[in-house]
């Protein structure tokens, strides 16, 4: 039986055990050891029962900077984010982060304060559904009605946002509840995870005789990899069967960048050896990826001639954009696993020398078209100071904000490890990375965490270099400033016919001052001469710092598949000239040349 | 393209809204509702007739990822 919620009065000096004592407690057993949050009216018995745990509680300065961090501790960790707010405002604060953790599987669990049962329905202050309003964009979510439900939805938030595919999963909890007797709950026990699906052999068999069959084959690797703690399974898997791979945005450094098989991303902004070798392959294996449309580029048209092995956890994904001539669900470690050594043997014994013809035009591809960083003249190119700062810090988590750096990190930066690679990848939020870079920081203070931003990113939540001062967190911040949203203004320099339309932000704050006003040391660097001192001095900094770099208005991110177009018709800056695609809401016609196979 | 779906949810908080909602999104457009809880309590049983473009193996796999979805068969009609 419901034992009926019994109100206990707060603040006392011995604190009796109510429902956010036991709450807290239940974090604890559930292996929690930060909480990112802020309190406010809903909330505060379970910010009472905090007082005196040991629990470590970030104080943020916006509750949207709570859920990105929440978010970017669970990305470099592998653990279950948590972040804390309050009803309303608080509540609807959070959403962005929540939508950017469904997106990119990252588990997180939410815990949202909410006016008492009674006033749930009355319009009340601060009352807000936010029960409703994160429907799409959860993995679950619950109301606890009754102090007796915690013990069953904690273990259920917890095992969901951990099992199978990751997610987001909200508790969302009345005050009354947070104040109810909570003596008469048993301490909690964590559930366990679910047990991940073994691959059926018979798929198995039926992408063993596929892959078998390549005279062409890329392997196409996705964040599900990493979600699936397959990166070594990956790894042996390419090795074994040489062929070559390509790589998402989530997926960085499932490869390493030097790999002699990584051709690098594929997609919009992918590397053209990347999107060419897809674009000829006669069989796509692909680990972990879901067809993103920024990978695919025009779906209709992307790798046309290939027939597609697709694994992953999630079935749903399997057939949902494109057709899958053979679909393995389950675990991608043991389905790699099956896989390798019967793949090798049949690649080994079949087709070899098309092959070995084959991977070794996909190489020549990835010398004739690797990134060059000579560019001339004084000004900073970013994609160089990327490069440099990379090798200067090789084994740094990087988080980005989003934009144009987003994709020079994406493209220059050398990866040997996906999650040290952070990024709003599907829901590309602005503002994600420095409250992701503090939580990156928090889960590992002896870590080495940079911050890639942009001057439009930055200032969407610049309002946490509160925290980085408050909690004497030691990220370095490398401010790329064009003084302008770049990628908006590249698209309305190449597709809209340079009609630049709320893109400028040359009356940008001075950025270093802004640091220094948070206590946090700064400088800026105008010319590359410069660049190679300034980020070794920001490198050597023992706290937070921030290189505030001035770069060219007009650098445009390259390569680039033009939107409704195929990933055959990448664009280089030297492209731009003939460009026919500067009419708005065109939709432009491929080339005729855009399927043609290798001589 | 109409399809039937016969589901099988937890009576739980959200349930339907989630339902109804995921299938709007993905692309189908609910033609029919009807269902009631089971004797039970514990769950509803739910039948609906929609209307979409997109083949029913991704509405049958995006409702079968739901928690509160327990069983889920997608059939054309």
């Amino acid at each position: 039986m419901d034992a009926p919620a019994q109100p206990m009065e707060s603040g006392a000096t011995t604190r009796a055990r109510n429902g956010a004592c036991w709450l807290v407690d239940a974090l604890v057993a559930e292996g929690v050891d930060t909480l990112f949050g802020y309190p406010g009216g809903a909330i505060m018995p379970f910010y009472d029962a905090l007082h005196g745990a040991p629990l470590r509680h970030v104080l943020v300065r916006h509750e949207q900077g709570a859920a990105f961090a929440a978010n970017g501790y669970a990305r470099a960790s592998g653990r279950v984010g948590v972040c804390v707010a309050t009803s309303g405002p608080g509540a609807s604060n959070l959403v962005t982060g929540i939508a950017d953790a469904m997106l990119d599987s990252v588990p997180m669990v939410v815990i949202t304060g909410q006016v008492a049962t009674g006033l749930m329905g009355t319009d009340a202050f601060q009352e807000l559904d936010v029960f409703g309003m994160t429907m799409p964009m959860v993995k679950h979510g619950f109301i606890a009605r009754r102090v007796d439900e915690l013990p069953r939805l904690v273990g259920e938030a917890f095992r969901i946002a951990r099992s199978g595919r990751p997610g987001p999963v909200l508790i969302d909890l009345p005050k009354d509840v947070q104040l109810a007797c909570a003596a008469h709950l048993p301490a909690h026990a964590p559930s366990p995870v679910d047990a991940v699906p073994r691959p059926a052999d018979a798929s198995l068999h039926e992408a063993l005789a596929l892959i078998s069959q390549a005279r062409r084959p890329v392997v196409y690797g996705g964040g599900g990899i990493v979600l699936g703690d397959a990166v070594r399974d990956f790894r042996t898997f390419v090795d074994a069967t040489q062929m070559p791979a390509v790589l998402t945005l989530k997926a960085l450094g499932a490869l390493p960048s030097e790999h002699p098989l990584n051709l690098g991303m594929l997609g919009m902004h992918g590397s053209r050896a990347a999107n060419t070798a897809v674009q000829e392959c006669d069989v796509l294996v692909v680990v972990g990826a879901r067809f993103d449309d920024r990978a695919t580029g025009k779906l209709a048209e992307f790798a046309p001639f290939a027939r597609v092995v697709h694994m992953d956890l999630d079935a749903g994904e399997i057939g949902k954009l494109r057709h899958a001539d053979a679909g393995v669900r389950g675990d991608l470690r043991r389905t790699l696993a099956a896989l390798t050594l019967p793949c090798a043997a049949q690649l080994h014994a079949r087709h070899g020398e098309a092959r070995r013809q084959w991977r070794a035009l996909c190489q020549q591809r990835a010398r004739a078209h690797a990134a060059r960083y000579d560019a001339p003249g004084d000004a900073v190119h970013a994609p160089s100071l990327l490069r440099r700062l990379s090798t200067l810090a090789p084994s740094a988590i990087v988080a980005c904000d989003v934009g144009q750096h987003q994709m020079w990190v994406a493209q220059h930066w050398r990866f040997d490890d996906p999650r040290r690679h952070l990024t709003s990848g599907a829901l590309g939020a602005m503002g994600f990375g420095l409250p992701a870079a503090i939580g990156a920081q928090m889960q590992d203070p002896r870590a080495q965490v940079i911050c890639v931003s942009g001057d439009g990113s930055f200032l969407m939540n610049v309002q946490e270099l509160a925290t980085l001062r408050r909690y004497g967190l030691p990220v370095k911040i490398v401010l790329l400033d064009n003084r302008a949203l770049g990628m908006v203004r590249q698209w309305q320099e190449l597709f809209f016919d340079r009609r630049y339309s709320e893109i400028d932000l040359s009356d940008n704050p001075d950025f270093v001052a802004v640091a220094r006003a948070f206590g946090i040391e700064a400088r800026r660097v105008e010319r590359a001469g410069d660049v190679g001192a300034a980020l070794e001095v920001l490198l050597a900094a023992r706290g937070p710092a921030l290189l505030h770099v001035a770069i060219d208005t007009g650098a445009n991110v390259w390569p680039l598949v033009p939107p409704n177009h195929n990933n055959a018709q990448m664009l280089d800056a030297d492209d731009v000239a003939s460009l026919p695609l500067a009419t708005t809401g065109s939709e432009p016609t491929p080339t005729e040349d855009s399927h043609a196979l290798p001589a | 393209m109409r399809y039937r779906l016969d589901l099988t949810l937890r009576h739980a908080e959200g349930a339907l809204a989630r339902v109804l909602g995921a299938t709007e999104r993905r692309g189908f457009r609910p033609l029919s509702v009807d269902g009631e809880a089971q004797p039970d309590g514990d769950r509803w049983h739910l039948c609906m007739t929609v209307e979409g473009e997109r083949g029913e193996q991704v509405l049958e796999g995006q409702l079968a990822k739901l928690y509160d979805c327990l069983a889920v068969q997608v059939s054309p009609c």
